[in-house]
């Protein structure tokens, strides 16, 4: 909150308007206020606390901040929170059923598809995006659907091949899980 | 230890479910009541003396907090090297001058980003305009404008100079004399991004006069020393938290003043206080990696055997020293590692001029050099009529040699490399066929190259040693404290798999705590590619030491000798009765009960090259690098369109000698991401810049590999086998020497394609298009004169 020069508190009246908004993020009702320049990103990691999404440019260039917004893939922090008004909106916290990793997500432990893992919540939205509309797509169409989001570490073999295994498309998981000797 | 449960499987990783679930913390998801925002006030000059700076406008806005200038600090300069010969050059904020865009000068604390970017603009700064120099041989140019004093000890009449590097063995005249053949050539590369998807982002938290710190980095230990030195705190009133790393690959080792001033404005506050880099602040002001110019003149006998070389490399540091200086000095390594070169004379040059400071970048010179030397020897063999992997194989070094700085070449895989590179690519069926026969009516050319390249596995830079604690809990699970940092590279899943093996315990029973510089030991960091090595071996040695109080405690209890005892899923039993076994849970009660309630703790520390005082001498290059030498080869397929000059990369091979792989499948993840980051480096990144400003800010405009860019990759280790017997820690560098050898193997297949020799990075279609016409013309003035 702005401190105002006489030291008293600025009203609302004095600056944008802001719009309570609801929000049902990964299936919770969410009601927030915000001013109307406030983007999608903030919303969800500052005001809701879902840090999952990630904030890697501000400008719509890197895909980390990927989320689905009735059910397509958007980058939150080129969109107004108050366009959201009423919608659906998923987040990689989403995704995952009282702690139990889903199996996309599996697949990506399986491929090793995950390395410093920040542009990782963006890159599997982008691809739950794509595999709910396409459960076997073909490697154009997965390279068409994670165009928009950069990976620096993995050189998206990995995330290719993790795809390719949830759809059932002939690839193996590569990594073993924990087995007691 | 022949049957390996652990140590050489594909583990999952550790923070893989963290990482998929949106759990992993990383800075910038660290959150504190009553936090403020920072900001930094940056230069808006290439070279401007700083007259006057007036903050209290800025101050007597409402809801600013806190501002500091260079007056706010103590005075103390840092730098990526500090040593007496190369003394700190850096200050936190500008003192008196600027000397690159985006310097920083001034920083604010305020209730929200707004007002604080509104007090950045109600600071005054007054400045008189100095000349500037942006071209590092201008710069050296005696009366060039001088960005810093040049270096006293350096006596050539040069000017700028930040540092140089200068050794020599053999004869390199007589060598040149005695040669067959000798070339001179000169190589060029771009100015480049590390591209690290999470910006910079520190959290600062100033509390009961304890500093806590969370921040975006590469090694904490490290940070913790620099802020406590120029903060003027015992290292211990500093604590860095650990927090997830969203990307490094050289760009957040050292300081960085946002680090500084999170920590001091925090200090005056009283406040929590973050500071975001935005991604054009990054691209602008902060560090990218050393362009390197290479001068390279090689001398060979008929058969290609390298008799003399001399190299001298211009590396334009910047407006600060940073690691200009220690590019210079690895570049001299990155020469001599992989073949022999009987006389050699190398001088390096790092030269201040006003760009933006520099950073190491994964490879930290290696890919620039070794594109240099590896495209001149494909040249070289051209002349000779010689094939590209029989000069390489005449050349390259072989197990148990010693090299001119008495370092050692141990097991070098490197022949094997090359040998099996080529077998596997099919390299000398597919040479020279892609221009030869290309397909009717199609613009496409297919061309194939090779590179190979060595790289240090650990070597002597601040914190030195690693330690590592393992501790046993009373239910038989284990606790592992290190301080070891996971950037991505998959260093906690390592330690995980060490522990698991040594002490013969699921993974899901070994919990880590990591990186905090309060609560785990000392650690060398995830910056000199000697985490595997160095903190692998101190893991070792503290299960090791865990595994043999379990055994002496069980050996009374059971009444067995320790030498009849095995362990197995957390127990342990008699190897003559395996019926008799205790779990380690029953281990621990018997031993708090029995050894004066000893709760089995184990400790492990290691030292790479322990005899040696110090790291070598960046100067002369005198004294030891490293003990342990990492080895590929790698082959790149290419297609260029002829039409267009536009080039791709299809294929990339890597066959390379990483000791012992302890998890194969984040090797080569290792590798895939490698081969990403040559093929960007080859063919798409740059960063633009115009009198010091930044023209290309932005992902939009600084291209990066996407996934429509991603190549084939493949990869093997050689040498496993004999690694294996005994010898399963034996383990080398392999996450950053790797992009070496693509890039120069994509330069060597343009040619192979082609006929146009690249000799400045990146390879651009212009560049393609422009050598495609001279070889017409070329080959039109040959038709006339016929």
């Amino acid at each position: 909150m702005l401190d105002s020069p006489n030291n008293t508190v600025v009203t609302a009246k004095a600056r944008p308007k802001p719009r309570l908004v609801t929000l049902a993020i990964n299936g919770e009702t969410h009601e927030v206020m915000v001013r109307p320049h406030v983007m999608l990103l903030e919303v969800i990691r500052d005001h809701v606390g879902l840090t999952g999404t990630k904030d890697g440019c501000e400008s719509g260039t890197c895909g980390a901040c990927t989320v689905l917004l009735e059910g397509k893939p958007i980058l939150a922090c080129i969109t107004l929170a108050v366009e959201c008004d009423g919608m659906h909106v998923q987040t990689i916290e989403g995704l995952s059923e009282n702690g139990k990793l889903s199996d996309l997500q599996e697949a990506f432990l399986d491929q090793a598809a995950t390395q410093c893992g920040f542009c990782t919540p963006g890159v599997i939205m982008s691809a739950k995006a794509l595999l709910d509309n396409n459960p076997k797509p073909s490697v154009p169409q997965i390279k068409k659907a994670l165009e928009g989001n950069l990976c620096r570490c993995t050189g998206y073999n990995s995330i290719v091949d993790a795809i390719l295994q949830y759809s059932g498309q002939g690839v193996e998981p590569l990594m073993k899980r924990d087995d007691a000797p | 230890m022949t049957d390996l449960k652990f140590i050489g499987q594909n583990m999952r990783r550790k923070d893989g479910p963290d990482k998929v679930s949106g759990k992993a913390v990383y800075t910038q998801d660290v959150k504190l009541p009553g936090m403020l925002i920072g900001r930094v006030l940056r230069s808006p000059h290439p070279h401007a003396r700083i007259l006057r700076i007036d903050t209290s406008k800025a101050k007597a806005l409402p809801g600013v907090k806190a501002v500091i200038t260079h007056e706010d600090t103590i005075g103390v300069r840092h730098g990526f090297v500090e040593t007496p010969r190369y003394p700190a050059d850096q200050d936190v904020l500008a003192k008196d001058k600027v000397a690159h865009v985006g310097e920083e000068i001034a920083a604010v604390a305020a209730v929200d980003e707004i007002t604080a970017q509104k007090a950045l603009e109600l600071i005054e700064v007054e400045y008189e305009i100095l000349p500037a120099v942006f071209d590092a041989e201008e710069a050296m140019r005696p009366g060039a404008p001088a960005v810093r004093a040049s270096h006293p000890k350096v006596l050539e009449n040069l000017a700028n100079i930040a540092g140089k590097t200068e050794t020599e063995w053999g004869d390199v005249e007589a060598g040149f004399a005695q040669a067959d053949y000798v070339r001179e050539d000169r190589f060029e590369n771009q100015l480049r991004t590390h591209g690290y998807l999470e910006p910079q982002v520190t959290l600062a938290h100033w509390e009961s006069d304890k500093l806590n710190v969370w921040t975006s980095s590469m090694g904490t230990f490290i940070k913790r020393a620099k802020l406590s030195r120029t903060l003027g705190l015992p290292y211990s009133q500093v604590r860095i938290h650990k927090t997830y790393v969203g990307g490094t690959f050289g760009g957040k080792i050292d300081l960085y003043s946002h680090e500084y001033c999170a920590a001091r404005l925090s200090m005056l506050t009283g406040r929590p206080v973050r500071i975001t880099a935005s991604r054009e602040e990054i691209f602008s002001a902060y560090r990218h990696s050393q362009t390197l110019t290479i001068e390279l003149k090689t001398g060979v006998k008929k058969d290609g055997t390298i008799l003399a070389q001399r190299v001298r490399i211009i590396n334009n540091a910047g407006a600060h020293r940073g690691s200009g200086v220690v590019v210079i000095f690895l570049a001299w390594g990155f020469i001599m590692g992989p073949y022999r070169i009987p006389n050699l004379k190398y001088e390096g040059y790092a030269v201040y001029t006003n760009h933006t400071t520099r950073a190491p970048q994964r490879g930290h010179g290696a890919p620039k050099v070794r594109f240099a030397i590896e495209s001149q020897l494909d040249m070289i063999a051209e002349h000779l009529g010689i094939d590209p992997v029989t000069i390489r194989l005449r050349n390259a070094r072989g197990p148990w040699e010693e090299l001119p700085n008495k370092d050692n070449t141990h097991e070098a895989g490197l022949i094997d490399c090359i040998k099996e590179v080529a077998a596997k690519s099919d390299y000398l069926n597919k040479w020279r066929q892609g221009r030869k026969q290309p397909e009717p009516s199609s613009t496409i050319r297919r061309g194939i190259g090779m590179g190979v390249t060595t790289y240090m596995s650990g070597t002597l830079i601040y914190p030195n040693g690693s330690g590592v604690i393992v501790k046993l809990n009373d239910d038989g699970s284990v606790i592992v404290l290190t301080g070891a940092l996971d950037v991505g590279q998959g260093a906690e899943t390592v330690i995980t798999q060490i522990v698991a093996e040594e002490l013969s315990i699921g993974m899901n029973d070994i919990k880590l705590i990591a990186s905090d510089t309060d609560t785990t030991p000392q650690d060398i960091g995830a910056w000199i590619s000697g985490m595997t090595y160095v903190t692998g071996n101190a893991t070792r040695q503290a299960a090791t030491n865990a595994r043999e109080k379990i055994l002496k405690v069980a050996s009374e209890e059971m009444d067995v000798p320790v030498e009849y005892l095995g362990v197995e899923n957390k127990s342990v039993y008699n190897v003559l009765d395996p019926q008799q076994r205790m779990t380690y849970a029953q281990v621990f009660s018997a031993s708090v009960a029995k050894h004066r309630g000893d709760t089995i703790v184990g400790e492990g520390f290691w030292r790479t090259m322990r005899d040696e005082p110090t790291h070598p001498s960046l100067a002369t290059t005198k004294g030891r690098w490293t003990e342990n030498y990492a080895f590929s080869a790698q082959v790149a397929e290419v297609e260029v369109d002829i039409e267009t000059g536009e080039a791709k990369l299809i294929r990339a091979y890597t066959l390379h000698d990483c000791g012992f792989p302890v998890n194969p499948g984040l090797i080569k993840g290792q590798v895939d991401g490698q081969v990403s980051m040559a093929l960007g480096q080859a063919f798409m990144e740059e960063v633009m810049t115009k009198n010091g400003y930044t023209l290309n800010p932005s992902w939009l405009d600084y291209r990066m590999p996407l996934i429509h860019n991603m190549a084939a990759s493949e990869d093997a280790e050689v040498i496993t086998e004999q690694y294996r017997i005994g010898k399963p820690y034996r383990t080398k560098e392999v996450g950053e020497g790797l992009v070496s050898g693509v890039l120069a193997g994509i330069a060597n297949a343009i040619y192979d394609a082609t006929g146009v020799r690249m000799t400045s990075a990146p390879f651009t279609p212009e560049k393609i298009l422009a050598g495609l016409r001279k070889l017409e013309r070329e080959k039109a003035k040959e038709l006339v004169s016929q």
